[in-house]
């Protein structure tokens, strides 16, 4: 009896606890191949709440925040939102690969609960479903090709190579590129694959040197094959620049890939310089004890838009979220400086195609943006 | 020419790492007729003990190589004590312990997932970068001269032999064959782990690193045969030429040169399905 009677106190004050706080869902990956991406992000929303929370919360209640794992995996990340939705989330965040993202979307859009993933990058998830309880605001990945290739168009190159791995999204980006360089007439005198899991990147670096290009372009986000391909380019001591995809804004490579990566330019969505991001930093640093990385800032923003919209929708109705979270205009960490989320003319994909810089590695450091736009 | 050598060279080091975890197969198949995939996960781990040893604390490389694989015999040794003995000594066949193994695979790689940072981490060149392949060249010869010793000229490794040749009998011969596959594990274990630590300092120290590592292996083991010792490093030395020259040399798209190996495998598989090299009656 007097156990009935703890457990009745017990359930009483944890309904007590959940209607006083706005709970917001996260679908992140802990142990599966987004993880490099996804880890961080995580602890930028979390860190994201807490400022919230700190702050007086919304609407005079504090955040909650219901994290599952799904490993990326598209048929676990959808019974993870129903999860998430049975526990009365008002708001879905997604932070592992974009194909499970894509499933979470077949609940969310039936269930109309808004979900939103700040960071994945495939141009489909707001194309293929028309679901309007959904958001995208990290850069898509014709934005990051077209980026790359205005910035390359600014060198004037004429003869190009090309290499990239054989995951999924290293194929994808490899494609894009390949089908925006040959739209601006450069041609592409090597176009080669290293396999994941390879011990080396020796015979398609020799390769490339062979054909002489101008430029390397490199589409792999593979951390360890690329490293492979830097190794490689060292010992065969050519002298090419490399101009890579978004997936050297990781900054691991500054250790992993020590005195391999002066002057390698990539795609970022970041700038060092702008006031945003220098508050950002300042204040992850006091709270956390280290500095965050660019991909920190992706969950930051995206916990930061949710708790925007909630606060305009003035409730934690979902319809009203909806509504308030389409007229979004909201300027955050990640993007160039003075860049502001929005979803223009019905559009839900809501990073400014005019938002990405390109930077450079300085010695092992990511440095200064030499690049912005794609025009 | 310069092409020529340079690959060359490179491919033989990657046929070295590939031989590596192809003895390491070796090893537990030929007294035990099990079949580790887990041998990946090894050399994960001692890629990850590289991490440790020789990066954070910066210990010498000898020291650092040596508790390494010192750590990876235990590891091998507890791996058959808890994975596989009890099997055997219930009665299972081979088939419940090369399953359960799989499943120390995945615990393997999980532990190793939470336990460090999720990106690829580095381990330190055992010398100048320059050098660093006939560094690996040099030490995997050694291993293979040392086990081809082993099982030619000692009276444990004909006991070894025995084993493999015929189980029963062996044990009629008051070989104890608990203590041969022990030793098969421990052995295998530490030689996949070297294959590790070797290959690390190139592919980084990364969770999902032990999966294609094993599978180079196998195909290399396919290759060059379960029966001989030399076969093994046969077998990794063809799949990394086979492999690197593909990707030089042949007039194909550069996704496509990657299923030649494979193709290779098949054609193996196919026409000499022992392998290149028999065992000796």
């Amino acid at each position: 009896m007097r156990f009935l009677g703890f457990l009745a106190c017990t359930l009483f004050a944890g309904s007590v606890f959940s209607q006083n706080t706005i709970k917001i869902g996260v679908i992140t990956d802990r142990v599966g191949v987004s993880k490099p991406y996804s880890e961080p992000a995580t602890e930028g929303v979390v860190f994201g709440a807490d400022e919230i929370n700190r702050k007086g919360g919304v609407l005079g209640r504090k955040i909650e925040l219901l994290i599952e794992d799904d490993q990326s995996r598209p048929d676990i990340s959808a019974a993870l939102a129903r999860k998430l939705i049975d526990q009365d989330v008002v708001f879905i965040l997604s932070v592992s690969l974009s194909p499970a993202t894509q499933q979470q979307q077949t609940v969310t859009m039936e269930a109309k609960v808004p979900q939103m993933t700040p960071m994945n990058s495939a141009d489909y998830l707001t194309t293929q479903l028309q679901n309007p309880y959904f958001w995208q605001t990290g850069p898509l990945g014709s934005v990051q090709g077209a980026t790359l290739l205005a910035h390359a168009r600014s060198k004037n190159l004429k003869r190009v190579a090309l290499i990239t791995d054989n995951s999924d999204l290293g194929q994808a980006i490899g494609k894009a590129f390949k089908g925006a360089l040959e739209k601006a007439n450069i041609q592409i005198v090597a176009d080669e694959v290293v396999a994941r899991g390879a011990t080396t990147a020796m015979p398609q670096m020799q390769k490339i040197r062979a054909a002489n290009p101008e430029a390397m372009f490199l589409a792999g986000v593979l951390t360890a094959e690329n490293v492979l391909i830097f190794r490689a380019y060292k010992e065969l001591g050519v002298k090419f620049p490399i101009h890579s995809s978004y997936n050297l804004s990781v900054p691991i490579y500054e250790t992993v890939a020590k005195g391999l990566i002066d002057g390698i330019t990539f795609v970022d969505a970041y700038d060092p310089d702008k006031p945003e991001v220098k508050a950002f930093v300042a204040a992850y640093r006091k709270a956390m004890g280290k500095d965050p990385q660019n991909l920190h800032g992706y969950g930051y923003d995206g916990i930061h838009l949710i708790a925007d919209a909630i606060r305009r929708a003035g409730s934690t109705d979902k319809e009203k979220i909806r509504e308030a979270m389409q007229k979004t205009d909201y300027a955050g960490v990640m993007g160039k400086k003075g860049m502001k989320y929005t979803f223009p003319e019905g559009k839900r994909a809501g990073f400014d195609p005019d938002g990405m810089v390109v930077r450079v590695y300085e010695k092992d450091k990511q440095g200064r943006v030499v690049y912005v736009g794609q025009k | 020419m310069q092409d020529f050598l340079e690959l060359a060279v490179s491919a033989t080091a990657s046929g070295c790492v590939y031989g590596l975890i192809a003895l390491a197969y070796l090893l537990m198949i030929r007294p035990t007729g099990i079949i580790n995939f887990a041998v990946g996960e090894w050399a994960m781990v001692a890629a990850f003990g590289g991490y440790v040893l020789l990066t954070q604390h910066e210990l010498p490389y000898p020291l650092g190589m040596g508790i390494v694989l010192a750590f990876m015999l235990l590891v091998g040794w507890v791996t058959e004590r808890i994975a596989v003995r009890p099997l055997v000594e219930k009665g299972a066949g081979v088939l419940a312990p090369i399953l359960a193994l799989l499943g120390v695979l995945v615990i393997t790689r999980e532990i190793i997932s939470v336990s460090f940072p999720p990106d690829p981490l580095p381990v330190p060149f055992a010398v100048d970068i320059q050098y660093y392949k006939y560094f690996v060249i040099g030490i995997t010869l050694a291993v293979f001269v040392a086990a081809w010793l082993f099982f030619e000229k000692t009276v444990w490794g004909r006991s070894f032999e025995a084993v493999a040749l015929n189980r029963r009998a062996a044990a009629l011969m008051g070989i104890n064959l608990s203590r041969v596959t022990a030793f098969s594990f421990a052995g295998g274990a530490a030689v996949a782990g070297l294959g590790g630590l070797l290959v690390a300092p190139n592919i980084s120290a990364h969770y999902l690193m032990g999966v294609p590592l094993a599978i180079q292996g196998f195909t290399a083991l396919v290759i060059g045969g379960v029966g001989r010792v030399e076969g093994a490093l046969l077998g990794g030395l063809l799949l990394a030429f086979a492999e690197q020259f593909t990707i030089r040399y042949a007039p194909i798209p550069g996704g496509f040169a990657q299923g030649v190996p494979l193709l290779f495998l098949m054609i193996f598989l196919i026409m000499r399905p022992t392998g290149l090299l028999k065992a000796r009656a």
